[in-house]
């Protein structure tokens, strides 16, 4: 198995160009869906999606950065993807077993597999699974699968002026982004800290395979502040559903016992 | 590959599938080649639109992105809250007949055999909504062609199956003469273990998932469903308008399905509301509305059903409003569970206040 590969997305570099969105679209062959505006400062992608697999987040904050020196606004930008988490919701829940862990560790949905169960999309604790009405099954980055069999990077990481988007082994990728954040908080940002980039930073997720720095709160960009792969609680639901199935059963024979013979 | 896109000339568009790509040009062979894109908009990206529509604007309040939901919202319409009705009733149906083939059965012959086929035409009814509800129907039996416990939909078409099959068995073979008269005995008690599963795994489903409504009534989700498929077992017996011991033995199991139903639902109300904002889509809206209306159908199938000294038309009534109680139940639960996907603050407050990950921190025996 070769050794796990993930995106390092570096917030603090992206300008919003948008070019993962476009690389992604066209590397992948993925339909637009369509044309929308949104109203929301530049983003009319607005959500990840069947056919949206890069998605980059506009953010419009009445504060300034902490190195601002001007004005009293700032924007933030992040180009949002599939985690390909560690635990990953959608392959736990998969009934058909189309979702699988590469040899890259990424979470791969196999499009001759899939039955369009939906499951998996209320499974992914980050909204990032999704059908497409007209194809019916269920869609997201494969974090280019194709490609990373032919030793090439990510459309998108290829695709990124700034290397916002890092594509690479995961251990560098995290060691990088370590020194990354020290190196912001030297500069004047203590804000900057890194999201999921192992099980203790999130461990509801085990660690994201696509961790990201950021300099607001999660929630800001639309992320989840403590995300948790639904199957790590079902074991409540499937206690409750065996006192419901016991419960059922007594009264059922409490019923015959009861409401039996008597003529 | 499935689409062919052709231009007249490199200006004018003749048919596009939203990809752009002129295949004289080029190859369509990318990972995503084949996904099927008939026209250029998205159904569920455009019913989020309405959602946006309300209030894009500038941050107010709790941080959150431009009121954008974060998660994506069930995609499961009509035929998932009535297969929760059907494959409920299915199941209960057979726990019943299970209890019924107990001990001295010969006055309850009519009443097994109605729940044997209750629950034979209940599975097969119920395997269709859910064949139905599939983006690839053809593609059902990749279902059944893996086994994989941590998937509780895999688990459900396995009990789905198994329901069915030992129903199917129960039917054909109990009553006979002969040894094959054991096997459909034994036949019956398994359906109605399956059934047991049938009845209350759907609860499982529904809350194993991020939705934060649903997440947060984990613990209720599947006794509501289990004690409202014993509801719509009573109601739909005071349909069939059964009598004598048939008729005691439905009232009893109906009712006391009932009474615990009506429980799960205002103890499900207090789950939800831990963090009032998951909570919401219970009381506020379309899905709040619902909701009550299921739980004042219940109460009244309840009542009506109590009255002493029943007419025909009394338990029509009681049987009527018992059914529609059940039946909306469902429906409104999944009402909740879109609701509470769109609101993104839903999910952000829940876990701020502790119920995401932290949750199961706390609970070291997980
Ligand atoms: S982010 Fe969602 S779709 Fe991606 S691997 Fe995690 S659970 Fe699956
Ligand atoms: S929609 Fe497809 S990939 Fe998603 S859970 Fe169902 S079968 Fe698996």
């Amino acid at each position: 198995m070769a050794a796990s590969k993930g995106f390092f997305t570096d917030t603090t570099l992206c300008i919003g160009c948008k070019a993962c969105e476009v690389a992604c679209k066209q590397w992948n062959q993925l339909p637009d869906d369509g044309f929308l505006f949104s109203g929301m400062s530049y983003d009319n992608t607005v959500h990840l999606g069947g056919s949206t697999w890069r998605h980059v987040a506009f953010v419009e904050r009445p504060v300034p950065l902490n190195t601002q020196t001007d004005g009293a606004f700032s924007w933030l930008f992040s180009s949002d993807v599939c985690k390909h988490c560690a635990r990953a919701g959608c392959l736990e829940s998969c009934p058909t077993g189309a979702i699988i862990r590469t040899e890259f560790g990424s979470v791969y949905v196999q499009p001759d597999v899939c039955n369009g169960c939906g499951y998996c999309i209320v499974s992914c604790p980050f909204g990032v699974i999704n059908r497409r009405e007209e194809d019916g099954r269920a869609w997201k980055c494969t974090l280019c699968y194709d490609r990373l069999r032919d030793d090439l990077v990510p459309a998108c990481a290829k695709a990124c002026p700034t290397e916002s988007i890092q594509f690479g082994d995961l251990d560098e990728l995290r060691a990088h982004a370590k020194e990354r954040v020290e190196q912001l908080h030297e500069r004047g940002m203590p804000e900057a800290y890194l999201y999921g980039a192992s099980a203790d930073d999130q461990p509801g997720t085990e660690g994201l395979n696509a961790f990201f720095l950021l300099v607001d709160k999660p929630e800001v960009y639309n992320l989840p502040p403590d995300p948790v792969a639904p199957a790590k609680k079902v074991k409540d639901a499937w206690l409750a559903a065996g006192a419901a199935a016991a419960g059922m059963a007594l009264a059922a024979v409490g019923a015959v016992f009861f409401g039996g013979h008597r003529a | 590959m499935s689409t062919t896109v052709r231009y007249k000339n490199s200006v004018e568009r003749v048919y596009t599938d939203g990809r752009d790509i002129d295949t004289e040009a080029g190859d369509l062979t990318g990972e995503a080649a084949d996904q099927r894109a008939s026209g250029s908009t998205d159904k569920h990206l455009k019913e989020q639109m309405q959602v946006w529509r309300q209030a894009p604007g500038p941050r107010t309040g709790d941080p959150a992105y431009y009121n954008v939901p974060m998660l994506n919202e069930p995609v499961w319409e009509w035929a998932i809250p009535t297969y929760y009705y059907v494959g409920g009733l299915t199941g209960a149906a057979l726990v019943l007949g299970a209890a019924s083939q107990m001990g001295d059965a010969g006055g309850r012959k009519e009443l097994i055999r109605r729940c044997h086929w209750i629950g034979l035409i209940g599975a097969g009814i119920s395997g269709g909504l859910l064949i139905y509800d599939l983006g690839v129907p053809s593609r059902f039996f990749n279902m059944l062609r893996v086994f994989r416990p941590t998937s509780v939909m895999n688990m459900g078409a396995w009990i789905l199956t198994g329901a069915g099959g030992t129903a199917f068995l129960a039917v054909v073979l109990r009553g006979r003469e002969n040894r094959f008269g054991a096997a459909g005995e034994i036949a019956g008690y398994l359906a109605g273990m399956f059934g047991a599963g049938l009845a209350t795994y759907t609860g499982v489903l529904t809350a194993n998932t991020a939705v934060p409504v649903w997440q947060a009534s984990r613990r209720v989700l599947p006794i509501l469903f289990g004690t409202s498929a014993m509801s719509s077992v009573g109601a739909l017996f005071e349909l069939l308008g059964g009598k004598g011991e048939e008729r005691r033995l439905t009232k009893i199991f109906g009712t006391a399905g009932q009474i615990a139903e009506f429980a799960a639902s205002v103890a499900m109300e207090k789950q939800a509301s831990v963090v009032p904002r998951v909570g919401r889509p219970l009381k506020k809206g379309l899905s709040g509305f619902v909701w009550r209306a299921a739980m004042t159908l219940t109460a009244a199938g309840l009542v009506l059903g109590l009255i002493p000294k029943p007419t025909r038309r009394r338990r029509l009534a009681a049987g009527i409003a018992g059914t529609l109680g059940s039946a909306l139940m469902r429906a409104s639960v999944e009402h909740i569970g879109t609701a509470s996907a769109r609101d993104a603050r839903a999910s952000f407050q829940q876990q701020r206040a502790g119920y995401g990950a932290a949750e199961i921190a706390r609970q070291p025996n997980q």
